[in-house]
């Protein structure tokens, strides 16, 4: 690698951060607003059409929701201005542990490995008792 | 491999500039472009991140060019016209095979997967370019041009040129552009719908310059105005690790290469469509595409079920 190799990478990066720093001065995307069962269910209709999801419980935050549809748990987290969906099996995501106030849900997903969604009480949604 | 002329070199500023553009013009309100942060700062990085691989691979593609070119049936012309108008088609026909069988078949995706990770559409995510193209091999596929007798520079430009043209059709901020130029060559439209997840557009439009290969080998999907594109890919990245758009799927490959048990199964994982998996327990595009369709006949079908007047009447 030669050293106008190498200034043409530092200028390169220095030149991506000015346009990542000018693109989040600009403003442009906005969070999507906070999720609610309709807008959960409108969310996951679209990740998962053919599904039948029940009505879904919704993070604390508003930024995800899990909802069940047979054996499956559909889940939807915010990302940027967008959502990620993942299906995974209803029985690992009801045994998910709450880490730090988050249900931790582990995926096999190198695209995803982890989904953590915000609880009100710290405790899991989908544990003893709680409604399914 | 760089030619002294380099199109992309060449092109750079006026990508910073564009970018810059878009992103004002968007701020102002005066064009549709979805910037995010984050997500601008993947497909920039990755945009580096593909210059510095290329690198490290350059001198064996340039080396497999140069004794491919050393070999070759014809000797044609840097020089001549009729040598540059035949390198237009075929290198763009050629990057349609490369592109096609970047999607469809998982091996291949595991290196071009990452272009399309991203959940917006705007120029920077033209710049979200593979780290592992060298490595996957595709380049092979233009060797058969050197051996033709094109000259490896006159390769090396044509594909920069290609490249430079495929940046400026990554936005919304253009609509659609006369029929004649539609019907001809790739635009913002024709390669919206290639970025679209929606199953009516997956594995479509994968022309680079000229649509017509898409005509000619039935891949074409036209945009429509009753149905958005939805961009990004089926399952979208679950945060904005640069690292997990350039290798997720090379390692969901290798975790899939662990679990075989036949050679089947592995060739399968390797060269299988993405998506598939030896018990269909996963979906590619054609059983997404499939439901989708049944999805849609179902539809259609309701009304009639519901007025059987109705459904006599459209009989």
């Amino acid at each position: 690698m030669s050293w106008a190799f190498l200034l043409q990478t530092l200028a390169s990066a220095a030149a991506i951060a000015i346009l990542v720093g000018f693109t989040a001065w600009a403003r442009i995307s906005r969070a999507p607003p906070k999720l609610d069962a309709a807008g959960a269910l409108r969310v996951l209709a679209d990740e998962f059409p053919d599904a039948s999801p029940a009505t879904p419980w919704i993070a604390a935050d508003g930024a995800g929701a899990v909802a069940r549809s047979g054996d499956e748990a559909l889940m939807i987290f915010r990302l940027g201005d967008g959502f990620v969906a993942r299906a995974a099996p209803w029985a690992r995501v009801a045994a998910s542990p709450v880490v730090a106030g988050r249900l931790t849900v582990r995926l096999d997903d190198p695209g995803a490995p982890r989904i953590r969604l915000l609880t009100g009480d710290g405790a899991s949604p989908f544990g003893e008792g709680a409604a399914s | 491999m760089k030619a002294a002329f380099d199109p992309v070199t060449l092109a750079t500023p006026f990508f910073i500039v564009a970018i810059v553009l878009e992103i004002v013009l968007a701020r102002l309100g005066r064009a549709r472009a979805a910037y995010e942060a984050k997500d601008t700062a993947v497909s920039l990085l990755m945009g580096l991140g593909s210059t510095v691989a290329g690198v490290l691979t350059a001198g064996a593609v340039f080396a497999a060019t140069l004794w491919a070119h050393q070999h070759r049936l014809f000797d044609i012309p840097m020089t001549a016209a009729w040598a540059w108008v035949a390198i237009f088609f075929l290198e763009d026909l050629t990057y349609y095979w490369f592109h096609r069988l970047s999607h469809e078949r998982r091996f291949w995706w595991a290196s071009h997967v990452n272009h399309h990770s991203s959940q917006h559409y705007n120029l920077s995510t033209a710049l979200r370019q593979t780290w592992t193209g060298g490595v996957a091999g595709t380049w092979l596929l233009w060797l058969p041009l050197a051996f033709l007798g094109f000259p490896p520079a006159m390769i090396a430009i044509e594909k920069g040129i290609s490249l430079v043209y495929q940046f400026w059709i990554h936005t919304e901020t253009i609509r659609r552009l006369p029929a004649p130029i539609e019907a001809v060559f790739n635009t913002p439209s024709h390669h919206r719908v290639h970025h679209a997840r929606n199953p009516r557009y997956l594995d479509k439009n994968y022309a680079g310059i000229l649509i017509i290969w898409d005509r000619l080998f039935g891949t074409f999907e036209p945009e429509r105005d009753d149905e958005p594109c939805r961009y990004g890919i089926v399952k979208n990245l679950g945060d904005f690790n640069v690292l997990r758009a350039a290798f997720h799927e090379w390692i969901g490959i290798g975790a899939d290469l662990l679990r075989v048990r036949s050679p089947r199964e592995a060739l399968g994982y390797l060269f299988g469509p993405p998506g598939w998996s030896p018990d269909g327990s996963r979906q590619t595009s054609a059983m997404i595409k499939a439901r989708w369709r049944a999805r849609m006949q179902e539809k259609a079908a309701k009304p009639a079920e519901a007025d059987p007047a109705a459904a006599s009447e459209t009989v």
